[in-house]
């Protein structure tokens, strides 16, 4: 997977040009939706603690492989929206998903070897998506194409703001 | 609304994830159809002559092959990849697409460099640590914890 520091800016560009034209989409909502993109990345954990010891601990059959798939994305954004006033439920379940489908399309889109990405629609299907196979996850350019489409749209978003 | 019935909610969640964790290991076959090097040191005969794809550490390299290690579970094993010549330094890290032969070697068709090397993976993780830092800091310049409610308040009402 991509490094999550562009795992967040691709929801905070798609966020903030939407905001152009959604009032109710401020910076404070902008940064719920950033959020979301973290949870894919969550399979990391995996490095602290790996899947096989908390399969004997726990004695059964364990992988933390659905935290990077649309079910895990879904989940989660259900157990973070809880976190939130009742009043914002709604907006927060859709912010927080959003931003976990950037990451995981985004990740549907590196290369593969055998040209297809991982079963990322899981557990509604097991299909594993072709992939357009676009980037590798530690090469920078990925990484400073991210930052420089930011930083266009921050200085742009400045602007229409100061405008409004 | 009652924290007693959030904590509820949050519970219900968890489960469903715990459960999903499980079910998803139990189906690998289903969704991840090569074998792992969990399957590959516990049968490796029985796979010889299928096409497969591994995730793997380079050890070795030479003029037209390298040996790489993969890993899942806790459980190793070293593959020479054969028949593709691909810029990596030990340390870095390849996806190999092939056929597996006997031996412990695949005869690759395909591979892809994750990491060209050792500091490629530091890189990644260094700019993830770097993300994950900046956005803690973002979250709580708009947002606040309610001490009296236990929810997240955004800090201008």
């Amino acid at each position: 997977m991509a490094d999550l520091l562009t795992h967040f800016l691709v929801p905070y560009i798609l966020l903030t040009v939407t905001s152009w034209r959604a009032d109710w989409l401020d910076r404070r909502w902008i940064v719920v939706g950033i959020g979301g993109a973290a949870i894919p990345d969550l399979v990391k954990v995996e490095i602290v603690l790996d899947d096989s010891t908390v399969e004997a601990l726990l004695g059964v059959p364990f992988a933390y492989d659905p935290l990077s798939t649309l079910g895990g994305v879904l989940l989660l954004a259900g157990i973070i929206t809880v976190a939130f006033d009742r009043h914002h439920w709604m907006r927060v379940f859709g912010l927080v998903t959003f931003g976990g489908l950037t990451s995981l399309l985004f990740d549907g889109m590196r290369v593969y070897a055998d040209g297809r990405a991982n079963a990322w629609l899981y557990p509604f299907t097991n299909w594993r998506p072709p992939t357009p196979s676009l980037y590798v996850s530690s090469d920078p350019t990925v990484l400073v194409v991210a930052l420089l489409t930011a930083g266009t749209v921050a200085i742009l978003d400045r602007r229409i703001r100061a405008q409004n | 609304m009652c924290v007693w019935v959030r904590v509820v909610i949050v519970l219900v969640l968890c489960l469903t994830l715990g459960g999903l964790f499980v079910h998803a290991e139990v189906t690998e076959d289903r969704w991840s159809p090569y074998p792992d090097a969990t399957d590959l040191s516990a049968g490796y005969e029985s796979y010889v002559g299928q096409d497969l794809m591994v995730v793997g550490t380079v050890t070795e390299t030479s003029e037209d092959e390298m040996e790489i290690k993969a890993e899942s579970d806790g459980e190793e094993i070293v593959l020479r990849v054969t028949g593709m010549k691909t810029a990596v330094e030990p340390g870095g890290v390849v996806q190999v697409y092939g056929t597996l032969k006997p031996d412990q070697t695949i005869a690759a068709e395909h591979v892809e460099v994750v990491s060209s090397s050792r500091w490629a993976e530091f890189y990644k993780y260094g700019a993830s640590a770097v993300g994950a830092l900046g956005f803690l800091l973002l979250f709580f310049r708009y947002w606040r914890i309610d001490r009296e409610t236990w929810t997240l308040e955004a800090r201008d009402g």
